[in-house]
């Protein structure tokens, strides 16, 4: 049993590193994904393609080996060893440079965090057990094919749930999926929001009257009958003063926006 | 007077007009020229003395001590003329210490700021919507998660730049958006004003 699991997880490593390779050479954003991973602080901006580039042919090449024959432990130590500077790299940039992505698995920015940290531990585990494979992959899958299907499946499923550059593939069609089906913000009761009568007022003959005045942002704001009313603070030669706006709380009319300033002294105080 | 009967005086006096604009006899003899502000006597580089920014320390009375990102100390003097945002526009009650703060005013010669507007907490994020559930918004903000809170009455969504709806039900996972909101100080989560996305 345990040695037909080892027996497989080079198809597992192979096909990730094979996947990892091909972003890093032939994505047509490969050039762009480089120049947001950790690479730029270690080998500097010049040279990070090339480094991006040269790390995406040994993945290529290891790949390569472990999935076609022959089978040699060799092969599964150099995963392990990829596995290893892949995990003390995520560490590096974890500390050194925190907002840059990793550039792993896809050319989507993502900044390094516990996932593909995690990612990087797996494939050290199943590189460590490959090291004990004695057949061709193959030959295990023909041994028990149903198995085998469901322990690569498992298997890469983990990766991809590892590697949040693949979200949008998966993780959001899902939660698009569920919107569609019922939207937890639909049906919230209908308001005419504070936003839509501040638009509208900016929109008015009588805001642009009065613009150059006002000192404050909005004051006040409260709603009576059909109107929603905005105070600001304004500052006209004559002394302090307040810009009383009426904007129609329904619809769209900023040409019906009323205006009146009054100076603070003509406000009857508290007796 | 109270706060209601300030705002009964004021509702009368301007739906008692009909004026759409605020004609010369309410601005008085004003020349086009004396509406805009002078220039301000600022050298190209140095800070705005008109503006201060900085974390709450302290509020006494009608003043706030806020610590300036820069470690500089301001003094800024609140007054009934100062507008004040909080997510929403409020009173002085709301300033807590801690709270995130942008002012803009005129600076005293004793080195005072009388503010004009302050604004607490506010924030303007960049975001995917990564995952939407009943009164929040899960954002990536460039790989940094914030939980967007919808607050009832408050929150609205600007659609394709037309005019602002409490309609939240266009968001979708994994669209780019715009967030104004009030962050929760010292947390990743922010009560969400206006989102602005397509739709």
């Amino acid at each position: 049993m345990l040695q037909w699991l080892a027996d497989l997880q080079p198809a597992l490593l192979g096909a990730v590193l094979l996947w990892a390779a091909s972003v890093k050479l032939f994505a047509r954003s490969a050039r762009q994904a480089a120049r947001r991973s950790a690479l730029v602080r270690l080998v500097g901006k010049d040279r990070v393609f090339l480094a991006y580039r040269a790390v995406g042919c040994a993945e290529l090449a290891i790949g390569a080996l472990l999935v076609l024959p022959p089978v040699h432990p060799a092969e599964a130590v150099a995963a392990v060893g990829l596995g290893l500077g892949m995990l003390g790299y995520l560490l590096y940039a974890r500390i050194a440079a925190p907002d840059s992505s990793c550039g792993c698995l896809g050319d989507k920015h993502v900044p390094v965090r516990f996932r593909a940290l995690a990612r990087a531990g797996v494939l050290v585990l199943a590189g460590a057990a490959a090291t004990g494979a004695t057949d061709w992959w193959p030959l295990a899958v023909t041994r028990n094919p149903l198995a085998a299907a469901a322990v690569l499946l498992a298997e890469g499923a983990l990766i991809v749930v590892l590697s949040p550059e693949l979200d949008h593939r998966w993780l959001h069609p899902l939660r698009r999926l569920r919107l569609r089906i019922s939207h937890p913000l639909a049906g919230r009761p209908v308001e005419v929001p504070l936003a839509a009568s501040v638009q509208q007022l900016h929109g008015s003959a009588a805001y642009r009257s009065v613009a150059g005045l006002l000192r404050s942002d909005l004051l006040d704001t409260w709603d009576e009958g059909d109107w929603r009313l905005l105070t600001y603070s304004a500052r006209p030669e004559s002394g302090p003063a307040t810009a009383v706006f009426a904007v129609p709380r329904h619809g769209y009319h900023p040409d019906d926006v009323r205006v009146v300033l009054i100076a603070e002294e003509e406000v009857p105080v508290p007796a | 007077m109270d706060a209601l009967g300030r705002r009964r005086f004021l509702t009368r006096a301007v739906l008692g007009t009909t004026a759409t604009v605020a004609g010369a006899s309410v601005l008085g003899a004003l020349a086009p020229e004396a509406l805009a502000d002078p220039v301000p006597d600022v050298e190209a580089g140095a800070p705005d003395p008109n503006f201060a920014e900085g974390r709450v320390t302290g509020v006494k009375g009608s003043m706030l001590t806020a610590t300036g990102s820069d470690g500089v100390l301001h003094l800024i003097q609140l007054t009934a003329a100062t507008s004040i945002w909080k997510l929403r526009p409020t009173t002085l009650d709301a300033a807590q210490v801690g709270d995130g703060l942008y002012a803009r005013g005129v600076r005293m010669p004793d080195g005072v700021l009388a503010a004009d507007a302050v604004w607490l907490n506010i924030v303007n994020l960049t975001v995917h919507i990564s995952a939407i559930s009943k009164d929040t918004l899960h954002l990536d903000h460039h790989g940094d998660k914030i939980v967007g809170h919808v607050v009832s009455g408050t929150t609205a969504a600007v659609y394709n730049g037309t005019p602002a709806v409490s309609d939240l039900s266009l968001l979708k996972v994994g669209q780019h958006a715009q967030v104004i909101g009030a962050w929760r100080p010292d947390t990743n989560e922010v009560d969400i004003a206006t989102v602005f996305a397509a739709a």
